[in-house]
């Protein structure tokens, strides 16, 4: 998979999300009590809006001084035995990957659930060098069973399929026979991979955030299929977004806080583990470890008036807010990267041709920028966005001149005037019961989800009614 | 990888970030900036925090104290259904005089397949805390010769002892003592694992299952 999971347009995206009432369900509920949850746990904590300040100054200055503890990561993390390697492009980062395991003639691989692979197309890569990679997070794994389908949650995957489907594809995909409870279907999936990480000769991982003073990688996971994948096969490889480090365990410690209670309302998830390569008399744990860093287009945000999207620690807690995320789901975005936060770093990884509409699905409520547990400006980063695409002239002909012939009846009163005046007579054809029905452009899209009423005559304009009463009440 | 490929990556950083590149930080200080970083608690009102938290991460909660620790863990491991069990090569486990039958061990000697099999084979594994956090409920332990990652994984019953000495309130203490040792310059395990509860998800339909590719279930012991 790639950073877009789906090139059909994305009126048609949004349309099949709108017609999932399955889905629709799923993402509501999903999002009552994942912000329930988060709430309590961040009430819970006391001072919840000075740790979202501190959380943010903590990404700040890492980024600010993102080439010294990245050097000082490196350095720590060679000191120990371990290799690091700079990618600039995707290509790159796969690559090496793709190089060290076919060096090693290795066969079996096991991985941890990481958006930033997906971001690199890493396990096309491998399969196509003749490798077994199997995701071992229940929801990734049932997504690999189902034919890699693609994820719709950051941090819960396979919110948009229900029990009974997941059951299908196991029974189909696996030889599953027992019934769907989500138990059960847990403890089969638990029994087929426990055999593959035994077997595995590679371990692949994301990284929450390094640790530069350490030179080692954090992990945040409930499942505890990161801390196996790890501690079993010889190699492991972790990659991770060159935004992706804190200088110390201190910064870790406050971060991981704010992910864990943003994404999923655990105080700390079951399993928080800071790992590198082995070390001298331990026996398990990787003897060869490799961190990935990849840029993939990252320094040009960086430098950018986004750059504050660089701050986001992938709790998902503004797609679990966002009311737009809860209608169309996040297959609707065609990227790995769904959600408010989605919108802002999708076009900005993947460029405005295939993105230009994402800044556009949003209300611009702001409920993003308010649960953000680093303070990311999510919604005005959006605003941004839409301004680049207009002055880029980017969306589309049709608009541009209903937009610009809106802007000329708006900004001249005579014009406007005449305009109010034809409104009413102008919308009859395609008005019933005073409300509009049909319409060309932007007024079909508005009125394909909210009612449009019909322009009133002039006589009953409130203009001319309050003409009338000032008249009245001079006499 | 070469340290101009390296250079060149974090030198395009620098210029992103219109400056050259910088060879010290000062890095601000944590302890000054977290928000209402005082307590004092007793050990008893640690000890209540904990327990409560327990329930929430569906985690047992056991209060014993070192003459009937042998008893508590027999206890346990009965409860569990038998079977093997596998410890850490830990020194307090001959200092409390602890023994069990089929009773296997994380050891150096043993190797990476050897210890690996171990703790597969085994139904219950039995660890000491080296920290423990009550606020979330979390021990933390961290990786030696004589105590493997795996160890804390592959066995279905996971079973921690904690003395109450090991007790703080939060992952705040734990990380601040943790990085102090790693400013010392003193080596530190290369998995350090900070541990609530046992493994779970919540990936089909939001539904919480606890006991996933870690242990299915979790005991705390308190002496």
């Amino acid at each position: 998979m790639s950073l877009q999971t789906d090139k059909r347009d994305f009126n048609t995206r949004t349309s099949d999300g709108l017609d999932d009432l399955f889905m629709r369900s799923a993402v509501g509920s999903a999002q009552d009590s994942l912000k329930t949850r988060r709430l309590s746990a961040a009430t819970a904590l006391g001072d919840w809006e000075q740790w979202r300040t501190l959380g943010q100054q903590i990404r700040q200055h890492t980024l600010k001084h993102l080439d010294y503890y990245l050097e000082q990561l490196a350095i720590n993390v060679e000191d120990k035995g371990g290799h690091v390697y700079f990618a600039k492009t995707k290509e790159e980062a796969s690559s090496y990957i793709r190089d060290i395991i076919v060096q090693k003639k290795a066969k079996k691989i096991v991985k941890s659930k990481s958006m930033v692979t997906e971001e690199i197309e890493m396990n096309r890569v491998l399969m196509e060098a003749g490798c077994e990679l199997i995701e071992t997070d229940l929801g990734e794994y049932i997504l690999q069973m189902d034919d890699w389908d693609p994820p719709s949650h950051i941090v819960a995957p396979a919110l948009h399929k229900d029990r009974t489907q997941i059951s299908r594809v196991f029974t189909e995909k696996l030889g599953y026979t027992g019934d769907d409870t989500p138990e059960n279907l847990a403890r089969f999936a638990r029994t087929v991979l426990r055999q593959k990480f035994l077997e595995a000769d590679v371990g692949i991982t994301g990284c929450n955030f390094a640790i530069a003073n350490l030179g080692a990688i954090n992990l945040v996971t409930n499942e505890g299929n990161g801390d196996l994948t790890a501690a079993i096969p010889k190699t492991h490889i972790a990659v991770m977004g060159m935004e992706r480090i804190v200088p110390t365990l201190e910064e870790m410690e406050v971060l991981d806080n704010l992910l864990c209670r943003s994404a999923v309302g655990q105080k700390l998830t079951s399993y928080i583990t800071v790992m590198g390569p082995s070390a001298a008399g331990e026996t398990d744990g990787p003897e060869e470890f490799h961190l990935v860093v990849v840029d993939n287009g990252r320094s040009d945000i960086l430098g950018s008036e986004f750059g504050e999207a660089l701050q986001c620690i992938r709790c998902g807690a503004c797609l679990n807010v966002c009311p737009v995320y809860r209608h169309i789901g996040g297959h609707a975005y065609g990227s790995i990267y769904p959600g408010p936060i989605g919108a802002v770093i999708t076009p900005l990884l993947g460029g405005y041709d295939d993105y230009k509409e994402l800044p556009f699905a949003s209300s611009l409520c702001g409920a993003c920028t308010d649960v953000c547990p680093v303070k990311i400006p999510l919604h005005e980063q959006l605003i941004l966005h839409r301004q680049k695409i207009v002055k880029e002239h980017r969306t589309g002909a049709a608009e541009r001149l209903q937009m610009k012939t809106a802007g000329r009846l708006l900004s001249s009163q005579a014009l406007f005037g005449k305009a109010l005046r034809f409104a009413n007579p102008a919308s009859r054809l395609i008005s019933r019961h005073g409300r509009i029905v049909r319409g060309p452009g932007l007024i079909r899209g508005w009125i394909n989800t909210r009612d449009l009423s019909q322009p009133v005559r002039q006589r009953d304009s409130f203009r001319v009614w309050l003409e009338q009463r000032k008249g009245g009440s001079d006499q | 990888m070469t340290a101009s490929n390296r250079d060149s990556f974090l030198n395009t950083i620098a210029s992103k970030l219109g400056r050259e590149r910088i060879y010290d930080v000062q890095r601000p200080d944590m302890q000054d900036l977290m928000p209402g970083n005082s307590s004092s608690l007793t050990t008893g009102e640690l000890v209540d925090i904990l327990k409560e938290q327990c329930f929430f991460i569906h985690t047992q909660f056991i209060e014993s104290t070192p003459e009937i620790l042998q008893r508590t863990l027999n206890d346990l491991i009965d409860t569990n259904g038998g079977g093997a069990v596998i410890t850490s090569g830990d020194t307090r486990f001959a200092e409390y005089g602890l023994k069990f039958a089929a009773g296997l061990v994380w050891e150096e000697a043993a190797g990476r397949e050897q210890n690996i099999m171990r703790s597969e084979s085994a139904n219950t594994a039995i660890i000491f805390a080296d920290y423990a956090l009550a606020e979330s409920g979390t021990i933390v332990v961290e990786s030696r010769p004589d105590q493997g990652r795996s160890l804390h994984f592959l066995p279905a019953h996971y079973i921690a002892v904690i003395e109450k000495k090991r007790l703080v309130l939060r992952s705040t203490q734990a990380a601040a003592d943790l990085n102090r040792r790693i400013e010392a310059g003193e080596p530190l395990g290369s998995s350090i694992n900070f541990i609530s509860g046992p493994s779970n998800s919540a990936d089909i339909e939001m539904q919480l299952v606890v006991g996933v590719h870690g242990p299915l279930r979790a005991t705390y012991v308190l002496i």
